[in-house]
């Protein structure tokens, strides 16, 4: 062979590369339509990985628990269900690709959404575009920019979130009649919108601000931010974080200290189980939100101990690596999927429109009691707690399935204890 | 024939957008996109990196002040993506100028290291700017039926030049990256990238030899700033959400590095072999198997091409056929 045929048969060879490598991508979309007998498939992101995973995990679990129920009813419209999702690592850049993918390569019948307001956000524009139902889970405020008739969304915060989210909290710091109030928040969409809400409470009641900052997510030494405030004397002292944040600022107050007489407000994570037994004692004295907590009186959400009974039976009989209580989110999760479930059954079609205004006009009967969807999608009431930590004596977990570590402050009417100043439980 | 290349750019477009006329799979634009991209920013880094050796690693910053000159015109002027991308070209060519003219007399490694400070420099900053969504991020919603001087051309019932977002940002980013590269081969061709390329072998006889070394690297240094700001300005538009760590992310400099070394850094070619071949097998990666993988990917072909041919795949092809 000439050398010019040698060249020429690389460079052919070389272009061939290119064919396969370009078909590679080609040959993983699918092309046929679902069949009548095909599962219903349900598509979503999840975080599994990164900053939510406590949380994501989690909800995973319980959304699979959910797919066990159905099933054994019969599935819906008489198909099965199959859940069809992907880690999207806690990092909203990876949520348009993945609900894109979902929708194109996996062909999925419906989307929901992965869990928390930072990962909602990223794939509101996706699914607004294509004119889909989405459910949301544990998103705060995200419809208020777009108005977009098909969302809805499970976390209990009332029909204005941001400030019903935080409206608990506030009546419970009442008992110390503040004056002032320090606010911290994460730049992140969640934080944000909770810390906006948490201004307008502060402002209704009359408070001074005498702090009001935010701190970057990434964020690793609270140190200097918790001096700073504290430089302000402040009565009360309100965060808004997610679990890296709230992690390194429960270590940093417990380093520095502070005078201010009840702290927290917005932090997420401190109901996952991880961090509790790992801040243990470090968390007696802060004031947070919470949705479920092992009270006496834990009477908002019927079904919802029953369901956590049989998660964290799974979780130990799998020996699943997850949250092992699961208080904070398999309720909300199982109850969201379950929604749309019941929705299009009661439809009898796959029909977006109709499913959208049949999620508008019903009140729903879930494991997290009776679910009303209003403007926006979110919810016709808050049912959101304020907690304190009290009690904690060390990193075991076992005490946090009791009652007494984490009791109930608002709403008044379930009440399990007195709220204390911070340093009186230190 | 003269115009060959010319003709397969125009031919290589025409393509592009035949291939968002035949409306398939949506995906396949989403994957597309990234892959383009890929080319455009591999083919802008190595026009100071492969053809003047100034290893640059702030191609991140580059890109996300395009990203962000983008947001910014959205927020502030609801201005469409072509306006976008010119803007975004002149702010990171300007960028690019100012930098090179700071930093050039770095070299080697202290050259490399004042180009990663570049991104975390403008990360900080964009982090600390309410008006393009701070730390939290943006979302947007791409208008539906947008017009160009009254002409409808993205409308999802037909009659319009594409169906939907997807495939028009699909074909900017084709012309974009058809348009880098061509510039990049006529650079390569001409009296700047043998300037360039005499830079890179050694820059003090260059410079004894009469070769205006500042003013060429500040010429490629601009140059490649605005290609990546112009790769960088339809991001946004694509993701429909864009924040400081997306913008900013350090995996845009080690593709941007990676991709010329595996497909070769004296021509032209190179960066464009590296990128397909690289952005593919990632964008494959992700719908398979893991989205986590693509960087151990990368880091292993690396390794393999560093070693088995340090010349990059056209360098192993060229050098087998001599």
């Amino acid at each position: 062979m000439t050398r010019i045929m040698k060249y020429r048969v690389r460079v052919m060879l070389l272009a061939g590369l290119f064919a396969v490598a370009f078909m590679l991508t080609s040959v993983t979309a699918p092309v046929a339509q679902a069949q009548n007998k095909d599962p219903i498939k349900i598509g979503f992101s999840m975080a599994l990985t990164g900053a939510l995973a406590g949380g994501g995990k989690q909800s995973l679990v319980a959304m699979q628990i959910w797919q066990d129920d159905i099933n054994k009813k019969g599935g819906i419209l008489g198909r099965q269900v199959e859940l069809v999702f992907y880690d999207d690592q806690t990092n909203p850049k990876n949520v348009p690709g993945i609900y894109s993918k979902l929708l194109d390569v996996d062909k999925v019948d419906f989307v929901v959404s992965g869990y928390g307001t930072n990962l909602i956000a990223p794939a509101m524009p996706v699914v607004i575009d294509r004119d889909i139902v989405f459910m949301g889970l544990f998103g705060m405020n995200n419809n208020h920019k777009w108005n977009y008739e098909k969302y809805f969304q499970i976390l209990p915060a009332g029909p204005s979130p941001a400030v019903g989210f935080s409206g608990s909290w506030f009546e419970a710091i009442k008992a110390f009649k503040p004056k002032t109030i320090a606010l911290l928040a994460a730049d992140a969409e969640f934080a944000q919108n909770l810390k906006e809400g948490a201004v307008e409470n502060a402002k209704a009641m009359g408070l001074e601000i005498v702090y009001n900052q935010n701190y970057p997510p990434n964020t690793s030494d609270f140190t200097p931010i918790v001096r700073a405030v504290n430089s302000k004397k402040p009565d009360i002292f309100y965060i808004a974080s997610y679990p890296n944040g709230s992690s390194g600022l429960v270590r940093a107050i417990a380093e520095v200290g502070t005078d201010a007489k009840a702290v927290g407000g917005g932090m997420v994570g401190l109901q996952y189980a991880g961090l509790m037994s790992g801040l243990g004692p470090n968390l007696n004295g802060f004031l947070n939100y919470d949705f479920f907590v092992p009270e006496p009186t834990m009477n908002l959400y019927p079904g919802a101990s029953n369901l956590i009974e049989r998660y964290q039976k799974k979780v130990k009989a799998e020996n699943l690596k997850v949250d092992e209580l699961g208080y904070y989110l398999v309720p909300w999760a199982y109850a969201y999927v379950d929604i749309l479930g019941q929705a299009v059954n009661a439809v009898g079609k796959i029909d977006h429109e109709a499913i959208a205004e049949y999620l508008h006009k019903t009140k729903f009967t879930t494991v997290v009691g009776d679910v009303q969807f209003g403007e926006n999608g979110e919810w016709t009431e808050s049912k959101t707690l304020a907690v304190q930590y009290q009690g904690i004596k060390n990193n075991d977990l076992d005490q946090f399935t009791k009652a007494g570590t984490r009791k109930i402050m608002f709403p008044a009417d379930i009440k399990t204890g007195e709220v204390k100043p911070f340093n009186e439980l230190r | 024939m003269r115009y060959k290349f010319e003709i397969g750019c125009i031919l290589v477009l025409l393509a592009a957008y035949l291939f968002t006329y035949l409306e398939v799979n949506r995906f396949l634009y989403v994957a597309g996109f990234p892959i383009l991209q890929f080319v455009m920013i591999a083919t802008a880094w190595n026009i100071l990196g492969g053809y003047g050796g100034y290893i640059n690693f702030g191609t991140a910053g580059f890109l996300g002040v395009g990203s962000y000159t983008a947001v910014a015109l959205i927020q502030w002027l609801g201005a469409g993506i072509v306006e976008q991308v010119i803007i975004a070209g002149v702010v990171a060519g300007f960028l690019g100028l100012s930098i090179g003219y700071f930093t050039l007399r770095l070299k080697g490694v202290y050259f490399a290291i004042a180009t990663l400070a570049l991104a975390i420099v403008l990360e900080t900053f964009v982090n600390n700017w309410d008006f393009v969504g701070g730390a939290a991020g943006i979302s947007f919603l791409p208008p539906r039926k947008p017009e160009l001087l009254g002409y409808v051309f993205i409308d999802s019932k037909g009659g319009a030049l594409f169906g939907n977002t997807k495939e028009y940002l699909f074909f900017i980013m084709a012309v974009l990256a058809v348009f880098s590269v061509w510039i990049a081969r006529s650079i390569e061709k001409g009296k700047l990238g043998r300037g360039l390329n005499s830079i890179k072998d050694n820059e003090e006889a260059a410079e004894c030899m009469g070769v205006p070394t500042l003013r060429l690297k500040l010429f490629a240094t601009t140059i490649s700033g605005s290609l990546m700001g112009m790769a960088g300005a339809v991001f946004p538009s694509f993701l429909t959400f864009i924040d400081p760590l997306t913008a900013f992310n350090l995996e845009f400099a080690v593709n941007s590095l990676a991709m010329p070394m595996i497909g070769g850094t004296f021509t032209w070619i190179g960066p464009v072999v590296g990128a397909v071949l690289l952005g593919t097998v990632q964008q494959w990666a992700i719908v398979t198997f893991s989205s986590e993988l693509n960087l151990l990917i990368l880091g292993v072909l690396l390794i393999f091409f560093v070693t088995v041919a340090p010349h990059g795949i056209v360098g192993w092809f060229m050098k087998k056929n001599k």
